[in-house]
């Protein structure tokens, strides 16, 4: 009975809560920035409890920005493993979904779905912080 | 930049009683010299003239070799050219004088193939650690 | 006997070199790069970097794709300095076609260059702030930074990216309405630049932290033929938009700014004081916006020929080199961008430096790392 309410707390402290890390495998950084800007007082996700972590482990959602290049790729996937479950893939910008504007460059694999199983997909060049939060969003209500 | 003081300069230092040269948009003045007296004119552009601003090192594959432009910067533009043939792609390093000649060596030898002899550390700089292909910006790759 | 513990006296520990690897995803660091610092106790020695994370084969794809099709991807190169490039590049495609941009068009792509200069370095700025432990001002900085923002979005729909630039001229125009607000927000942000600029030069705690930190001599700047603020914080007084006029520099002079302390405050110093630059620069080029057309039209074929073209980006100059064989698909195109040459100085600014201050010298660069390795 005390484990099944723990759950039930830790599931709702999960879908009121959701921590983020985010990572760029490749990308222009215009999305990045437009990720930073989410946490700045315009868009201040902080006040729905959403906060940006340093640490693989302590994240929930990872975000992933940029293509995949060759060169990040074992990162990406080392640090996907590193997050402890439950966890959730967002790919942010089109980059990210299916390589973009990028697509066929020497050294670009294509969208992160190359490399992890994505949970949503938000594309945009840059993705607009507005999409972002909707993304979240979306799938914050999948996961409770 | 006195330009004229620069051809007379390379003239005497390298005894080379012509030097080809030829303006260039958008305010360049592209200079041929034989790839190995390349050293000797960057090091009288450097001592004699204190020149020392070069702002990167383009490599192209022209179908005839390897084409390496030297772009110096000094109230206006100067390019020192010079073209390497595929049978024998070198070039002496830069490096002793002028230090930033590291990176842009570095990338040349990764994406033409080109060997700059006394470059201890030529990378790979962007490429991939696990980079199989041929130099990418070869002809025969370009549409690879 | 519990354990072997031994205790040893200060002058007995062997200090030992330690590697500490930084990136490619570390929170001091943005973007992906791979750093490698070694410190013998707390100084730093030496440190090694490896590039290549970001490298998605940009200038092989540019001559796979037609001058047009060029403008969408040049403009990802970066997205903090997203216009410069596309800058840079349609001079270099105008300089081959011979073609005249209206003096509308140039005033309209400078003041698109100032204001991404200014949202450039108060992003730079934020982040500085943060990595030394001072995220109210990274807040500050930031939220400040969306009237730059918003301003860019209402000439050209983008916030971060604006496709703005079209080879002859650019695409936007500017009526008399905006015209007003706009000047009204750039004075406001004015205002706003000018408190940053006070806690720079007088704020106890980020003086503290940035001043005598990450040093670099003017000998070392040139040795390593570095650009940019990083360049004029230690004294080298070298700026693209006054040595080499382009766009519309030669209309709305620049003042360039140096400081001769070489450090990282060095840097802020430069930086916040060019913000203020940048916003009068901005406003010169409004009340004084000529009349006229804002482009001419460009030939899809570029005729053969080799160009060199420059630019300031907010992180110094950048240098495209473009080879056309007469069709509609560059035959070369070579980019290198100022945050290279920064990067390599980053050794000799690192050295004997605590590895506390490792975020200071980090943070103070502006490394763009998109930007170096294309």
């Amino acid at each position: 009975m005390t484990a099944n309410l723990v759950r039930a707390v830790v599931r709702w402290a999960r879908g009121k809560s959701p921590w983020l890390l985010h990572f760029n495998s490749g990308g222009c950084n215009g999305c990045d920035i437009e990720i930073l800007d989410l946490l700045t007082p315009r868009y201040d996700v902080e006040r729905l409890g959403i906060i940006k972590e340093a640490s693989p482990r302590h994240a929930d959602i990872l975000m992933c920005t940029g293509p995949v290049t060759r060169q990040s790729k074992d990162r990406l996937r080392r640090i996907y493993e590193q997050i402890p479950c439950p966890k959730w893939v967002l790919a942010v910008g089109s980059c990210s979904c299916s390589g973009g504007v990028f697509q066929g460059g020497s050294n670009v694999l294509g969208g992160v779905d190359q490399v992890l199983p994505v949970d949503l997909y938000v594309p945009g060049c840059p993705c607009r912080p507005e999409a972002m939060i909707d993304g979240l969003v979306r799938l914050l209500e999948r996961i409770e | 930049m006195n330009f004229d003081l620069v051809l007379e300069s390379l003239r005497d230092a390298l005894l080379l009683p012509e030097i080809e040269s030829r303006p260039v948009p958008i305010d360049e003045r592209f200079v041929q010299i034989p790839p190995e007296r390349l050293r000797e004119a960057v090091a009288v552009l450097v001592n004699n003239l204190e020149l020392r601003h070069l702002s990167t090192i383009t490599g192209q594959d022209t179908g005839q070799g390897i084409e390496l432009l030297y772009h110096f910067w000094h109230g206006n533009g100067l390019t020192l050219c010079t073209t390497v043939p595929y049978e024998k792609p070198t070039v002496d390093t830069l490096m002793a004088l002028i230090p930033a000649a590291a990176f842009y060596e570095a990338e040349v030898t990764e994406m033409l193939g080109v060997t700059f002899v006394g470059n201890a550390d030529p990378g790979p700089l962007f490429l991939p650690d696990d980079w199989d292909g041929d130099p990418p910006l070869r002809k025969q790759n370009a549409h690879g | 006997m519990i354990g072997t513990a031994t205790l040893l006296s200060e002058s007995r520990m062997r200090m030992d070199r330690v590697k500490i690897p930084i990136g490619p995803q570390h929170p001091l660091l943005k973007e992906p790069l791979a750093f490698q610092v070694t410190a013998e106790g707390e100084r730093i020695v030496e440190s090694t970097l490896r590039l290549g994370y970001v490298h998605r084969g940009i200038e092989r794809l540019c001559q796979e794709r037609t001058y047009v099709q060029n403008l969408h991807l040049l403009e990802r190169v970066c997205g903090i300095c997203s216009h410069v490039h596309t800058t840079t590049y349609c001079q270099a495609a105008e300089a081959l076609l011979g073609l005249q941009v209206p003096l509308r068009g140039l005033y309209l792509r400078t003041l698109l260059c100032e204001l991404e200069r200014v949202h450039s370095h108060l992003l730079w700025f934020g982040v500085l702030a943060e990595n030394i432990g001072f995220t109210t001002i990274f807040m500050h900085a930031w939220r400040d930074r969306e009237i730059a923002l918003d301003i860019m979005e209402e000439l050209s729909g983008g916030r971060v990216t604006h496709a703005v630039n079209v080879i002859g001229g650019v695409r936007i125009d500017i009526g008399e309405a905006q015209f007003q607000t706009i000047i009204s927000r750039l004075y406001d942000l004015e205002s706003q630049v000018h408190g940053f600029l006070e806690l720079v030069e007088q704020e106890r705690t980020f003086r503290a932290r940035t001043r005598d930190v990450g040093h670099l001599s003017a000998e070392q700047v040139r040795q390593y033929c570095a650009v940019g603020p990083v360049a004029r914080a230690s004294g080298v007084d070298v700026d693209v938009r006054r040595d080499a006029p382009y766009a519309a520099y030669n209309r709305v002079p620049v003042r360039v700014i140096t400081n001769d302390r070489g450090d990282v405050w060095a840097r802020a110093m430069v930086r916040a004081q060019e913000t203020i630059e940048s916003l009068r620069l901005c406003h010169q080029l409004l009340i004084g916006l000529p009349d006229g057309p804002t482009a001419v039209r460009a030939p899809r074929r570029v005729p053969a020929g080799e160009v060199v073209s420059r630019a300031e980006a907010p992180r110094g100059e950048v240098i495209y080199y473009i080879r056309s064989d007469g069709s509609d698909q560059p035959a070369r195109v070579k980019i290198r961008t100022p945050t290279l040459p920064s990067l390599m100085t980053l050794p000799d600014q690192l050295r004997g430096v605590h590895t506390a201050d490792i975020s200071s010298v980090l943070s103070g660069v502006d490394l763009c790392i998109a930007c170096a390795d294309r």
